[in-house]
């Protein structure tokens, strides 16, 4: 075991460099760079030996393997160098709003594994009654709408009904937990419910198979509660997919939150990915994809222990 | 000995997309306390169907037991409620399944799955539970109890497995145990084992046991009075002796002919029952093995006939024609 957790720890690394080497070079081919859109902003036209003097600050006058040797090598010293846009280290820009972002995720996971859960194993229990239909409509419902709309759906009815807006302006959980949790709640909600749609589909059909095993027939045979033949025998054999399901999902809501972040007026991680392009600021699109990459392949390490815990049959080596 | 079990005219149906089935169609049939009884027959008679009705776990809702009745120990278990029916199984009634493959929970350690019942019907502390359950085992015959409690079933092989089963479905002394085709996915030296076992554990134990099969050879060593079921009916009853020395359906009579045996001189080739087994959504009005049957008489299409009494023991049959079948037979 600790022999697989160390190989799986070494491999993290050809992978991230891969993942380095691609978003280096990608981001190299899109026309235009921050030089020329910083300067061009103001006046529109520039001199090009300011444009050439400011290239160089950034050493993008030097060959591109030489730039990308100078950046991984910070990289491997945990150093992603300044923004070329704002000029402040990579991680004061990241930095609050990785915090806001994985607070969002993690609340979202929490809101739709709690709802899945029950749910599809009440589906399961009760296919084709009413309850499954109600079940299987609220999930169908859940993947059809937009995060985003649900979003503003929520802001509207808050301010319609309950004449009051969260609040607009992030405040850290550790500073104040309830304003905090006041604002992060509904795109949490909005988020976590399009995941939990996904989640209790998964979680429905996982017990569905697992019902039919012989061993719940054995289960129910030897005269145990029904609780317990469902919550012992049957769940646990179910969740192998459904955590596949929520790993992926919380991996991809860490960056992935574009729209509903704007929804929201969340400065996360999805925005500033999206300024960081259209700035073309090279150093922070590169920290950013690295942080991001970095966490899904964590997710997914942490997936495939947890896979080892919940069915013994699976061996590392 | 009294009667422990007592199946009265059980009728099991299930709708699928082809129709009804009439898996069990009408059967009666008892086990005396602390006796062994077969029910026999080949694939799709209705035999395991008759388990399962017993224990109520006929899988609802395409499954239905539709009418009859089940008197364990003076008590009709179709008219107990779900949580008395609870206390009933896995208590009073343990069952064995055929796969012991899939049969355990693979995610569960055997120490768990044994326990569980221990705890939840005998109301055995977790340690006391342990104890048994390793004496359990050692009853079972799986030594270094201690340290197999700890394992899963995939690092059980199919026997120990099956062994598991059992000491599973005898761990709370109960006084009748279905094994349905307990044998069936074992190799066949771990096969004889696996019944001297149980042969054992219930003259041991005193408790009773349903054997269901379609091996003649299980039945013949193991069990004291065999029903063979065809089509959803029992079409003959006797003891396990007379069935062999004596069969009076044609049915039997045929699976008797089919089996290679060593102790009589080779015959040019085995004699296989012509045909195949009816199609349970269309059974026909009359004698469901008539089709098959080499002594059939115009009064078999019309007509089905009940069990009866050839000779007034409690051999009984249930063919028009027993009578010239055992003449010409003896011949």
């Amino acid at each position: 075991m600790w022999k697989y957790l160390l190989k799986r720890s070494l491999l993290m690394i050809p992978t991230l460099l891969g993942v380095a080497v691609v978003i280096f070079f990608l981001i190299r081919i899109i026309p235009g760079d921050v030089v020329e859109l910083r300067m061009s902003g103001d006046t529109g036209s520039v001199s090009e030996e300011i444009l050439k003097s400011e290239r160089a600050r950034f050493g993008l006058d030097k060959p591109v393997w030489q730039q990308f040797v100078t950046w991984i090598a910070g990289v491997a010293r945990l150093d992603f160098g300044t923004s070329m846009w704002t000029g402040a280290p990579i991680w004061d820009e990241i930095k609050l709003r990785f915090a806001l972002s994985m607070q969002v995720a993690v609340m979202a996971t929490l809101i739709a594994v709690s709802l899945a859960i029950p749910l599809g194993v009440i589906a399961a229990l009760k296919q084709d009654s009413w309850i499954d239909y109600a079940v299987r409509i609220f999930s169908i419902a859940g993947l059809a709408t937009p995060s985003f709309w649900l979003g503003i759906v929520f802001i509207l009815s808050l301010l319609i009904i309950f004449k009051w807006l969260p609040p607009m302006v992030y405040t850290p959980f550790w500073v104040d937990p309830w304003q905090n949790i006041q604002q992060l709640i509904w795109p949490a909600l909005a988020v976590g419910y399009r995941y939990s749609a996904v989640a209790t589909r998964m979680t429905r059909s996982a017990m569905l198979e697992v019902l039919r095993e012989d061993y719940i027939r054995t289960a129910r045979a030897k005269g145990l509660w029904q609780k317990l033949v469902l919550w012992r025998h049957a769940l646990k054999n179910a969740m192998l997919p459904v955590m596949t399901v929520v790993g992926i999902e919380f991996a991809f809501l860490l960056g992935g939150l574009v729209v509903t972040e704007q929804v929201f007026n969340l400065n996360g991680l999805g925005l500033l990915f999206v300024q960081a392009v259209a700035h073309r600021d090279y150093t922070l699109i590169q920290a950013l994809v690295m942080l991001v990459a970095g966490f899904t392949i964590l997710v997914n390490f942490a997936m495939d222990v947890m896979y080892g815990w919940l069915d013994p049959r699976i061996r590392y080596r | 000995m009294g009667v422990l079990l007592s199946v009265e005219n059980l009728v099991t149906q299930f709708s699928t997309s082809s129709g009804l089935v009439r898996a069990v169609d009408g059967v009666s049939w008892d086990v005396l306390e602390g006796e062994t009884v077969a029910l026999v027959g080949e694939s799709g008679c209705g035999k395991s169907v008759s388990a399962l009705s017993i224990m109520r776990l006929v899988s609802e809702p395409a499954g239905r037991i539709v009418s009859g009745r089940i008197m364990f120990k003076g008590r009709d278990l179709l008219a107990l409620s779900a949580e008395e029916m609870r206390h009933v199984r896995g208590r009073e009634i343990g069952m064995i399944f055929q796969e012991p493959m899939t049969s355990l929970n693979p995610v569960l350690t055997i120490g768990r799955q044994l326990t569980e019942g221990l705890e939840i019907h005998l109301g055995m502390t977790p340690s006391a539970a342990r104890a048994r359950a390793t004496e359990l085992l050692s009853l079972v015959g799986i030594t270094d109890g201690e340290r197999r409690l700890r394992q899963y079933p995939h690092q059980f092989s199919g026997g120990m497995r099956q062994r598991m089963m059992i000491a599973m479905a005898v761990a709370c002394n109960p006084s009748l145990v279905l094994a349905d085709e307990p044998t069936t996915a074992l190799d066949v030296t771990i096969q004889a084992q696996i019944l001297e076992l149980m042969q054992d554990l219930s003259r041991r134990l005193g408790v009773a046991m349903l054997i269901i099969t379609h091996n003649l050879g299980v039945v013949a060593r193991y069990a004291d009075r065999v029903n063979v079921m065809y089509a959803g009916h029992i079409i003959e009853r006797g003891t396990a002796r007379e069935i062999y020395a004596n069969p009076q359906h044609p049915y039997t009579y045929g699976l008797l002919r089919s089996v290679p045996r060593l102790d009589e001189p080779r015959r040019e080739r085995l004699a296989p029952i012509e045909g195949q087994p009816p199609d349970l959504t269309r059974l026909p009005r009359g004698c469901a093995f008539m089709p098959r049957c080499r002594w059939r008489v115009d009064r078999c299409e019309a007509e089905a006939p009940g069990l009866r009494a050839l000779n007034g023991t409690d051999h009984v049959t249930a063919c028009w024609e027993a009578e010239r079948l055992v003449k010409e037979t003896r011949g």
